[in-house]
């Protein structure tokens, strides 16, 4: 066999992390060869046929705003989309959209043929690493790839293992390899792992569901686009409908519950707690008289009915068994049975804020891998592992979020700070800085990063900026510009908002909860034609109309962001000596010696570290400075 | 924005220090002394102190650093004024109206730290009194809040954690309405929740006397028998008694209990038109701690407009009945009645015994108690005018960081836990 060339960088999975991090890591000019087991699974969405969600839509949108892939590749099999949480505050509207899932795969592996991304069917079984750093990677045939940098994003496949019933399959997937050997390699080189489980439910026939029963549920009225760099957007508003379980649903899982994989105990990782398999949610929330199944479609007309609600390990007679007791799918059939799979992860606190190991240079860890769950938190740490091994080649310096930057910095801060025992989703309540990490407002905080990092072309680069500079000015002019009661007096009588007494600026008006720049009559406002002319004129009314109203909080977080952004500087050394702090507690120095911050702000992130082990730290850190400048 | 403390042990001393830090020091420090002018660095100098009323309450001296010869590396000023717990504290509160905030544990050393200001065996020193410190901070915190008042915060913390944990829930994960009466549910419970917060900050100002002692002043026009009151008080000649009109010149003080309860007495000059330099800075100095006092015996009659504080008594009773209105009659000479004094002193400073009552005892608590209580005031707004749920998540963590100052820390999956635990997650 001939040898293989040097790639700058050898990324290892398919799935929503390893397309990311490759097409990324292309993007900035590193050679790049992309290895998976199965060349034509490139790109496979395994569960849901849905991107985006609560907190999720968000992420996609900074991952766009990054040059990521995700959004602009769902846009172009968008089936339905819908702007999640609308009735609640804007900060927690999430745009999710329904995905044709067989388009999806070959929009992917459509992109990378025109693309400069190598790819290579093959199973990378270890690392080759010398002086603590990679320089290749194995094949299962003993081949060597040279490379210079390794992304793993091994997804669910490491020693994979399916549960149905009492029935155990080895595999990645559905009918798919597992992988063996990587865990292995990396547990040979000091690296500690675990186990966790998660599941998908059954997919069925869409000709055996009596539809009639079911309540349709159609995306928005007016849909937008997940990507900024989506040009034409027009989905086709496929319904998803909704069945719900009864008692005799409950009564027969509860019956069963020998058969289920979880229960019996043959499943002994934890499984996510938010994602609860039916069995689950039956024997917790017994309280409960039903629960929702959502059918989707797997693709357009698609024969596949993919059953949202129903996650299960039990049996699959069970299941079609209880399936059957829902009103409306008493005659269903599977295509396949639902199931639940144990993998290994790598406890994350092994890495940096960049997703490279601390130990092995040249190595990331991105998605699954890592512990986390979902197609959006691959997808997000993909990007970064890709981007940041990019500037790891490069030799310069790596992108870095921080937790008000975006729902990306807490997802990599929260992984690298505290152990997770279950697969880790994101949540807008994990953000401290929720309101200001809005989906309306991704551009605005992440922009500078694509520009510095050059991770989109010009020409997006310059709409977003005009976009950004235009929402300014709306602010600006709402701030600057008078009403006088005679104005609007009238219009407020109308909506029984209190009038106005003497000329005030339309800002405090919009500040009002229930008025917005629509009830201000244009030639007031008098928004320059320049602006009005942007194709994202809604957006930015939109999004200066929420800068206003948002303001007096918006103002108390960046005051407290200020605040801590000193301690996020102080650079903690890698080799830190902990044990000659005398005045630490013990507790709090094995925290630290097993987690190793990187810096002050990341020692206090850590659960049970007190402000006193904090200002102990600064001490020290200040001692060993002057030591070192001594020397 | 300023941060401030005592550095000198809270207690009664002669001078305390109080120490402000930050770039806006100065001008916290010109609006408490109503002073313009530039502050020298290293000069110290002498000025008033102005409560919000604009009545002067202490004299101090204060020495302004410049920025960044100072021991933080900010603009410092250092105030020594008169060693009252009283005075102290309003001072401390006074800063903090002017947006100061109450410096924590180890602050100033902290500060200077991160401002480059200390040499190698200067901060392994200051290590050790930071460890030391925690650990006394951490028994001194307890203690302080006693059992009472923690084990209500935490009850207090983990309803407000449960309504949290609701709205995240409705949030984070519920796209349908599982939560009818969300809204209603969340209202109610965060207006118990307020009042509760409400009583212990009530509950300070009886409490902080049990600590730091309450500031009890006699009163009255010359030779009312104040000094002879005193010493029966004392229950020792202290003060200097005579028939001489005008013969207590300085304030004179001693610490004492009654019914428990720790009190700073004080004799002054009696008020009088007086040519006497020396008695007339006395006179000046009686009118100051009248201000600053928490509760004053008056030997005088009860005019028409009684003052809140006061307690009006008609002394020397051996010598024939009083005429005109009084509080209460005794005689300081034999002693007559001077128990009933004393219990209407104790009874005007409130003072609540029931030693199971929640008592916060310092000002920094009480800050607390103060910020949580405007937070859910907040979030009590949302809730009832635009149903702004995430605001209403925003100040409700707000309280409980607040309160997680006084007590321990919750973290955000305390509140995934609730989540978790009280609702079936997921479609």
């Amino acid at each position: 066999m001939k040898p293989h060339n040097k790639y700058d960088l050898v990324v290892v999975g398919g799935g929503h992390a390893g397309v990311e991090a490759s097409l990324a890591a292309v993007n900035l000019g590193l050679k790049t060869l992309l290895v998976s087991m199965d060349e034509k699974s490139v790109g496979r969405t395994s569960c849901n046929p849905a991107i985006g969600g609560l907190a999720k839509g968000q992420m996609v949108k900074e991952v766009d705003v990054l040059g990521g892939v995700m959004g602009f590749f769902a846009d172009q099999c968008t089936l339905q989309s819908k702007t999640l949480n609308k009735s609640k505050g804007r900060s927690v509207w999430s745009p999710r959209s329904q995905i044709d899932k067989l388009k999806y795969e070959s929009v992917v592996q459509e992109y990378i043929k025109n693309s400069s991304l190598r790819v290579l069917g093959g199973e990378v079984v270890s690392v080759d690493i010398k002086n603590n750093t990679i320089c290749g990677v194995f094949l299962r045939d003993n081949t060597k790839i040279p490379c210079s940098s390794v992304v793993l994003t091994c997804g669910t496949f490491l020693n994979g293992l399916i549960h149905i019933g009492e029935e155990q399959i080895k595999a990645g997937r559905y009918g798919e390899e597992r992988s063996e050997g990587i865990t292995e390699c990396l547990i040979s080189l000091g690296f500690s792992s675990g186990r966790l489980k998660t599941g998908t439910p059954p997919r069925i026939k869409k000709n055996t569901v009596d539809w009639g029963v079911g309540e349709a549920g159609y995306g928005d009225k007016n849909p937008k686009p997940l990507s900024y760099r989506t040009a034409r957007f027009n989905p086709k508003d496929e319904p998803c409908y909704s069945f719900r379980t009864n008692e005799k649903t409950h009564s027969l899982i509860l019956e069963n519950l020998s058969s289920s994989a979880m229960y019996s105990g043959n499943v002994k990782s934890t499984g996510p707690r938010y994602c609860p398999s039916i069995e689950d949610k039956v024997y917790k929330f017994s309280k409960n008289p039903s629960h929702v199944l959502q059918l989707e479609p797997e693709w357009s007309n698609s024969e596949q009915i993919y059953v949202n609600g129903f996650s299960t390990s039990l049996s699959e007679d069970v299941q079609l068994k209880c399936l059957q007791t829902v009103k409306g799918l008493e005659n269903v059939e599977f295509i396949r049975p639902g199931y639940a799979i144990e993998y290994d992860f790598f406890f994350p606190s092994q890495l940096k804020n960049t997703l490279e190991s601390k130990e092995i240079n040249g190595l990331f860890l991105a998605g699954q891998i890592n512990g986390t769950s979902g197609y959006e938190e691959a997808s997000a740490q993909g990007l970064l592992a890709g981007i940041n091994s990019s500037m790891y080649v490069k030799n310069k310096n790596p992108l870095i979020l921080k937790r008000s930057d975006a729902y990306m910095g807490v997802l990599i801060d929260d992984l690298i700070l505290k152990d997770t025992n279950e697969p880790y989703r994101m949540f807008t309540s994990r953000a401290e800085y929720r309101l200001q990490l809005r989906s309306s407002n991704a551009d605005q905080r992440l922009l500078q990063y694509s520009e510095d990092f050059n991770l989109l072309n010009k020409k997006t680069i310059d709409t977003l900026a005009k976009k950004i500079q235009h929402t300014k000015d709306v602010v600006d002019l709402l701030e600057k510009t008078s009403i006088k009661p005679k104005q609007i007096n009238k219009t407020l009588k109308k909506m029984g908002e209190s009038s106005i007494k003497e000329s005030i600026k339309i800002s405090s008006l919009i500040k009002r909860p229930t008025f917005f720049i629509k009830n201000v009559e244009q030639k007031i406002l008098n928004v320059p034609k320049t602006i009005t002319q942007n194709n994202f004129i809604d957006e930015i009314m939109f999004e200066a109309e929420t800068i206003i109203k948002y303001s007096g909080y918006i103002n108390r977080q960046q005051d407290e962001i200020d605040k801590i952004a000193v301690y996020e500087e102080k650079i903690i050394p890698n080799n830190f000596d902990y044990d000659i702090i005398k005045s630490l507690s013990n507790e709090s120095r094995e925290k630290f010696k097993k987690i190793r911050p990187q810096t002050i702000g990341q020692a206090g992130r850590i659960d049970g570290i007190r402000p006193s082990d904090i200002s102990i730290l600064l001490v020290y850190l200040k001692r060993s400075f002057h030591v070192k400048q001594k020397k | 924005m300023p941060f401030v403390a005592c550095s000198t042990p809270l207690g009664t001393s002669g001078i305390a220090v109080v120490r402000l830090s930050g770039k806006n020091s100065f001008d916290v420090f010109k609006k408490i002394t109503k002073t313009n002018a530039k502050p020298v660095h290293a000069v110290s100098k002498k000025y008033k102190v102005y409560d919000k009323k604009g009545d002067v309450f202490d004299e101090i001296v204060a020495t302004a650093y410049l920025s960044p010869k100072t021991y933080t590396g900010e603009n410092m000023v250092e105030i020594s004024c008169h060693g009252n717990p009283v005075i102290i504290s309003k001072i401390l509160e006074i800063c903090c109206s002017y947006g100061c905030t109450l410096a924590e544990p180890g602050e100033f050393t902290k500060t200077a730290f991160l401002n480059g200001k200390l040499d190698i065996s200067e901060a392994e020193a200051v290590s050790d009194i930071i460890h030391a410190k925690s650990v006394e901070g951490v028994k001194l915190g307890i203690k302080n809040l006693g059992g009472g008042v923690s084990k209500r915060i935490k009850k207090i913390k983990a309803s407000i954690l449960s309504c949290l944990a609701n709205i995240e829930f409705n949030l984070d994960i519920s796209e349908e309405d599982l939560q009818p009466n969300l809204v209603k549910d969340s209202l109610s419970l965060v207006k118990r929740v307020h009042k509760k917060i409400e009583y212990i900050a009530k509950s300070f100002k009886s409490s902080s006397f049990l600590v730091s002692g309450a500031s009890v002043v006699i009163s009255g026009p010359p030779n009312a028998g104040k000094s002879t009151l005193f010493n029966r008080m004392v229950g020792s000649n202290r003060a200097i008694v005579t028939e001489i009109p005008g013969t207590t010149r300085d304030v004179v003080e001693k610490d004492i209990l009654i019914d428990s309860i720790p009190i700073n007495l004080k004799d002054t000059a009696g008020i009088r038109d007086s040519k006497d330099p020396v008695e007339k800075v006395g006179i000046k100095k009686s009118k100051e701690e009248l201000v600053v006092a928490d509760v004053v015996i008056c030997l005088e009659e009860k005019p028409k407009k009684p003052k809140k504080n006061h307690i009006y008594v008609f002394n020397k009773i051996d010598l024939g009945p009083p005429s005109g209105e009084y509080d209460i009659s005794i005689s300081a000479k034999n002693g007559k009645n001077v128990e009933g004094l004393n219990k209407k002193i104790s009874s005007a400073l409130a003072v609540s015994k029931s030693g199971t009552e929640a008592q916060i005892t310092t000002l920094r608590q009480l800050h607390l108690v103060l910020k949580a209580k405007k937070s859910l005031e907040n979030a009590r707004k949302h809730l009832s005018t635009d149903l702004s749920l995430e605001l209403v998540a925003e100040e409700l963590s707000q309280t409980i960081s607040f309160l997680d100052m006084l007590t321990e820390k919750t973290t955000k999956d305390d509140v995934l836990d609730v989540v978790f635990s009280s609702f079936c997650v997921g479609k």
